[in-house]
């Protein structure tokens, strides 16, 4: 909210400078975010008069201006034609540095001496475009500052207030923060008038048939007004803070909003049908065109003005077209009311429509203050616009308002704040704050507190009262004690975590952080490849683009998408993981979402290398990452499988991964496809790790074996199998073939014309070794016997012989 | 024997003179057996010395065993001397050029805001506070009701929340990792001690906003807890993170599920608090909210507000990184520019 200086000393005469009064209410918890001099670049701009006015002589575009501040004569060469002579204008004088940052020097424009500069208003920067020079109002004198002229020599606070202060949303209230404070006084400005109307009962009804909805109903009543604009000041101030002046009646209306954070309605009493108003909300729904022209759905149970017949306004929210004030309206009714914050905030919210007072309502305001508010709208009225103030005030509601009591215990201040409050510090700043206190001795106070305090219910809001008036500055730093910390599960998994980040990093993957949402149209379009269940999926109800419609089932295609922008970059050999959550609800207990780690890899195999190895990166690449990450997070063996379940892949460069028969994720080449819709072609390979059950458990310590004293026994074996025969499954079957096989492992695989099509010859090395005796030559003939056995029978292979 | 010393001179002066020349290890092995060596000659001369008249033996004997000592010393110079020469060339034919780079990746890049939030991590770990985390997906009830955000209370408006499609329509994306102090909360009875760092969710977006952030959330509570030793720990952090030097100023402020509440400035890192853009002027920049958990909080988690005090506090991991490494908007965090990544 925007409040000028100037008006917030008409409620407490502050010996505090504008800055002072920003550091200060900053520090008490209404933080100004910014304090501005209006005046800025104006202070060789004065209002001067044009005495005559006639063309330059070798310019057509530029006349001579003589003007005078009232005591000089000046000469001015001016580009303008919206002025004439007698009209005041704003001169400024050599010297001058204007708010855009031009300096006016002496200067001859085509052989004439200009000695200033008539300035329109936008090189004053108090508007955005401007036709010509600014001209002033007939009257102004000539000789004054513009800034005084203007009422510019004044500053504008910027304030922003929390949600549970709406008390602060007008000058008063902040008024009466600067006084509690500094410990001066708030004054009212008097709102005494002649009431010279007719009795206002005789002019309109009003009956509140929700008083749940609408607490107090106050009114006054004007008649014989005359719409009109209202005086300059008023007009200045409402722009000042951001409200477009209408009409002397609706700016009222709108000055006391800001004035005393009160809104207030203004309704053409001749257009109230039946000359009464009735609070109530409908039974049914109803369509109802409101003050801005829109036609707005109005359900059950939202508050409605009503007249004789129908809505005239959104209760605390917007008026109706119907009964505004127009150019020939002459008899006023002033609506100053209190509603209850959580209706308007659910009507506001259903007809997304916040208004400058719906918002005040929703956070509160004072229900004691209606009648100054009507009372100081008719009073002001009354002094600039001639009319007749009907007599008295219709108050419906008006005696049920009494200011809340907290109990308060010194004690707790200082046992919340780690720092003493002496009972008398606490009793002072209460005093500042105008909160009546009763002790009686027992230690526990009794603290009345005024209405307009929606934010004080309970002994913790005293507190808070104390500490901030008193400054957290005064709060000293101490150390809680002590305690050894816990280990959560969490702990363990941020651990797990770091292990994983920094063993990727060792292999060269930089990490990305892309959004947990996905575009949904992307994945129902790609759905199939993307193994996308639209069932299972979590989708938001107000996405913010259609970017982020849906919570992502799985890392990958931020990721691809990743590599994609890179490679379009021209970074071509990309290694990137992420860290995140997968998110679906087709799992067991409903809602589900999962940590995983995602790792993408392309390009070629060792970027950078010199050796000539030129090698693209391949399947292999991206086992040899996922594999060892696995067992450097758990140390327990996994196990690689073929699948056919992840549509993302290609069909037959895909696995998945096990740990203890369960699915610990999945690696592979991804699909071409998917590559195209991403506009890449070479390959591109993908993993992902169910980060939290890969590493479910520390593993245990590992247990000590002896050594082997004998010497080992080496073996190869080349043998050639149909294409098919998994390799894997060939080594871990050989290890089974006896105790003494240490070790299986692969040396050599090719396939080609000498073998046959179909077909792939593979060598294996085989370790044999015996913990208790040296293996002698018709042991190792044996095992290596069952081997081949083995290789021949089970899995349909020949050994060669060459 | 006569002339045995001169022969003695005439070896000596040969095989010095032999062991110079030789350019080799093999021409030196072989001057050894001639003059030295078991065979060689000055050993011949010493087989024979017992044929010596009994007077000149010992004359003898003695210049021929200081001729072969010299010889030897003579013999190991020059072999160090050529080992030293053969080693010389053959490195200079072996060597290979070490600026050539090494084989294999060179290491990969942390992400600015994963990295940032580790830091803020292992900082309060190391402070005594353990971690927690709960799910993005979230209740209203966690996520705003029971940190005493009432239905229809404008303190909702504090934060642009996503909603979830769902059956009973209370899903949101957690606008913040504050309801995992109330998972906690139901879970263990005081003292908790635990950090809460997590994605969060907000619709709002622009060059500091972004739909998706991280926070680390701080939650204390325990009989004695005080508003003092949130300042303590929270200065502590500072230092930690932003180094000596950068003082605190906390400001009344307002969080639905603190009271009191503030807001903690530091003294602005980039310009130091004469003013800049970064700091709007105002030489302080907001770094975390904070403050004494709200009563009516304990209220929905079952503990004795008169029993227990507690304070929390949260912030932001893009912004703390923003200002760490000088970036000025918070959507280069989530493009993954490898160009970007690279320089972290």
């Amino acid at each position: 909210m925007k409040i000028p200086y100037s008006w917030l000393k008409e409620f407490v005469d502050t010996r505090l400078s504008p800055a002072q009064a920003q550091e200060a209410l900053t520090m008490a918890g209404v933080e100004v975010s910014s304090c501005r001099f209006l005046g800025e670049g104006l202070d060789s701009v004065v209002t001067a008069r044009i005495l005559e006015m006639r063309p330059h002589p070798d310019a057509d575009r530029l006349s001579l201006c003589k003007v005078t501040d009232g005591s000089t004569t000046f000469g001015i060469v001016c580009g303008a034609k919206n002025m004439k002579a007698g009209d005041a204008v704003a001169l400024a004088k050599i010297g001058a540095r204007l708010p855009n940052g031009v300096e006016i020097k002496k200067a001859k424009i085509r052989g004439q001496a200009s000695e200033g500069m008539l300035c329109s208003e936008q090189e004053l920067k108090l508007a955005e475009a401007s036709a010509g020079i600014m001209i002033l109002p007939e009257d102004t004198a000539p000789g004054i500052p513009l800034a005084d002229a203007l009422g510019l020599s004044d500053w504008l606070l910027e304030v922003e207030i929390t949600p549970n202060r709406g008390d602060c949303l007008s000058v008063l209230g902040v008024a009466r923060e600067i006084a509690s404070i500094t410990g001066e006084k708030v004054v009212l400005p008097d709102v005494s008038f002649p009431e010279e109307g007719a009795p206002i009962g005789d002019l309109v009804r009003i009956d509140v048939s929700d008083p749940d909805l609408c607490p107090r109903y106050t009114a006054r009543a004007v008649s014989g007004v005359t719409v009109a604009p209202s005086p300059d000041w008023m007009r200045r101030r409402l722009t000042m803070c951001g409200i477009r002046p209408i009409n002397n009646i609706v700016d009222v209306t709108n000055y006391l909003l800001l004035e005393v954070g009160q809104p207030m309605h203004a309704f053409d009493l001749d257009r109230l049908r039946g000359g009464r108003i009735d609070v109530r909300a409908p039974k049914e729904a109803l369509v109802f065109t409101t003050l801005d022209g829109s036609e707005r759905k109005i359900d059950p149970g939202m508050l409605l003005i009503r007249d004789g017949e129908g809505p005239v306004a959104v209760a605390g929210v917007m008026g109706g077209a119907n009964s505004e004030v127009v150019d020939g309206t002459s008899r006023v009714v002033f609506e100053s009311a209190h509603f209850s914050p959580p209706s308007i905030r659910r009507t506001a919210k259903r007809l997304g429509l916040s208004s400058e007072a719906s918002y005040r309502f929703e956070r509160g305001v004072d229900p004691a203050g209606t009648v100054y508010a009507a009372d100081r709208a008719v009073s002001l009225l009354s002094r600039f616009a001639p009319c007749f103030v009907a007599r008295g005030v219709i108050d419906v509601g008006g005696k049920s308002v009494t200011p809340r009591t907290v109990s308060f215990r010194p004690e707790r201040a200082t046992r919340i704040m780690g720092r003493a409050y002496a009972p008398e510090t606490c009793m002072e700043i209460f005093g500042r704050l105008g909160f009546p206190v009763a002790d009686d001795g027992t230690g526990t106070w009794n603290v009345t507190v005024p209405t307009h305090r929606f934010d004080i219910e309970r002994e913790i809001d005293l507190v808070e009262e104390v500490a901030r008036l008193s400054g957290y500055e005064s709060i000293p730093t101490t150390y809680p004690e002590s305690k050894a910390p816990e280990f959560s599960g969490d702990d363990r998994f941020v651990d797990v975590q770091e292990r994983a980040f920094d063993f990727l990093r060792g292999r060269g993957f930089s990490q990305a952080v892309n959004f947990s949402f996905v575009a949904g149209r992307t994945w129902e379009r790609l759905g199939a490849f993307l193994g996308f269940d639209p069932a299972d999926a979590v989708r938001l109800v107000n996405p913010i683009s259609d970017d982020t419609t849906l919570m992502r089932p799985h890392l990958l295609t931020g990721l691809l998408s990743n590599v994609a922008d890179n490679v379009r970059r021209f970074v071509d050999d990309v290694r990137l993981y992420e860290s995140g959550k997968a998110f679906g609800k087709s799992y067991a207990g409903g809602h589900f979402e999962e940590p995983r780690l995602g790792m993408i890899l392309c390009g070629k195999r060792f970027p950078g290398d010199w050796s000539g190895a030129d090698a693209s990166a391949d399947f292999f690449d991206m086992k040899g990452v996922v594999e060892p990450l696995l067992l450097h997070l758990c140390a327990s063996p996994v196990h690689v499988v073929p699948t056919r379940l992840r549509p993302f892949f290609e069909e037959g460069k895909a696995a998945d991964i096990l740990r203890d028969g369960e699915v610990v994720g999945w690696f592979g080449a991804i699909r071409k496809e998917l590559l195209a819709s991403f506009e890449l072609t070479g390959p591109v390979f993908y993993g992902e790790i169910r980060l939290a059950k890969a590493a479910a458990s520390p593993p245990p310590p590992g247990q000590y074996e002896p050594l082997p004293k004998f010497p080992p026994v080496f073996r190869d074996v080349a043998c050639v199998f149909p294409a098919g025969v998994p390799v894997g499954d060939v080594l871990a079957m050989v290890r089974e073939v006896s105790a003494e096989v240490e070790e299986a492992g692969v040396f050599d695989i090719f396939t080609g014309e000498k073998i046959g099509d179909g077909y792939k010859s593979v060598g294996i090395r085989v370790k044999l070794q015996s913990l208790d005796r040296t293996l002698t030559e018709a042991e190792v003939h044996s095992i290596h016997s069952k081997i081949v056995n083995l290789l021949e029978n089970r899995f349909g292979g020949k050994i060669r012989t060459s | 024997m006569p002339g045995a010393s001169e022969q003695i001179t005439r070896l000596l002066d040969e095989g010095m003179a032999a062991i110079a020349a030789a350019r080799g290890e093999s021409d030196l092995l072989d001057a050894k057996g001639r003059f030295f060596g078991k065979k060689g000659a000055v050993s011949a001369i010493l087989k024979g010395i017992a044929a010596l008249p009994a007077e000149e033996r010992k004359a003898v004997g003695e210049m021929a065993n200081r001729a072969r000592a010299g010889l030897e010393s003579a013999f190991d110079a020059r072999l160090s001397e050529i080992r030293e020469k053969e080693r010389l060339v053959r490195e200079g034919r072996e060597r290979i050029d070490v600026t050539l780079p090494g084989r294999g990746p060179m290491p990969g890049h942390r992400h600015p805001v994963s990295q940032t939030m580790s830091d803020i991590i292992s900082v309060f770990r190391r402070l005594g506070f353990s971690v927690q985390g709960g799910p993005d997906v979230e209740t209203d009830y966690y996520n705003f009701e029971a940190l005493n955000f009432p239905p229809e209370h404008p303190a909702r408006d504090m934060q642009d929340t996503f909603y979830v499609e769902s059956a009973a329509g209370d899903l949101v994306l957690r606008t913040h990792t504050s309801p995992i102090q109330i998972r906690t909360m139901e879970r263990m009875k005081p003292p908790v001690r635990i950090i809460a760092p997590g994605t969060v969710y907000r619709s709002d977006s622009d060059i500091t906003h972004s739909p998706m952030f991280h926070q680390v959330e701080g939650l204390a509570v325990d009989r004695d807890i005080t508003m003092a030793d949130l300042k303590g720990l929270l200065t502590e952090f500072c230092r930690m993170t932003f180094g000596p030097g950068k003082p605190l100023r906390f400001r009344p402020s307002y969080f639905p599920f603190t009271e009191p509440s503030a807001e903690v400035d530091i003294r602005c890192v980039i310009c130091g608090g004469s003013g800049c853009r970064v700091c709007k002027e105002s030489g302080w920049l907001e770094i975390l909210g904070a403050g004494m958990v709200d009563p009516s909080v304990f209220g929905f988690v079952g503990y004795d507000p008169e029993e227990y005090a507690g304070f929390a506090f949260g912030m932001g991991v893009e912004r703390i990184a923003m200002l760490r490494h000088g970036i000025s908007d918070i959507r280069l965090f989530f493009e993954n520019d490898i160009r970007f990544l690279s320089q972290f």
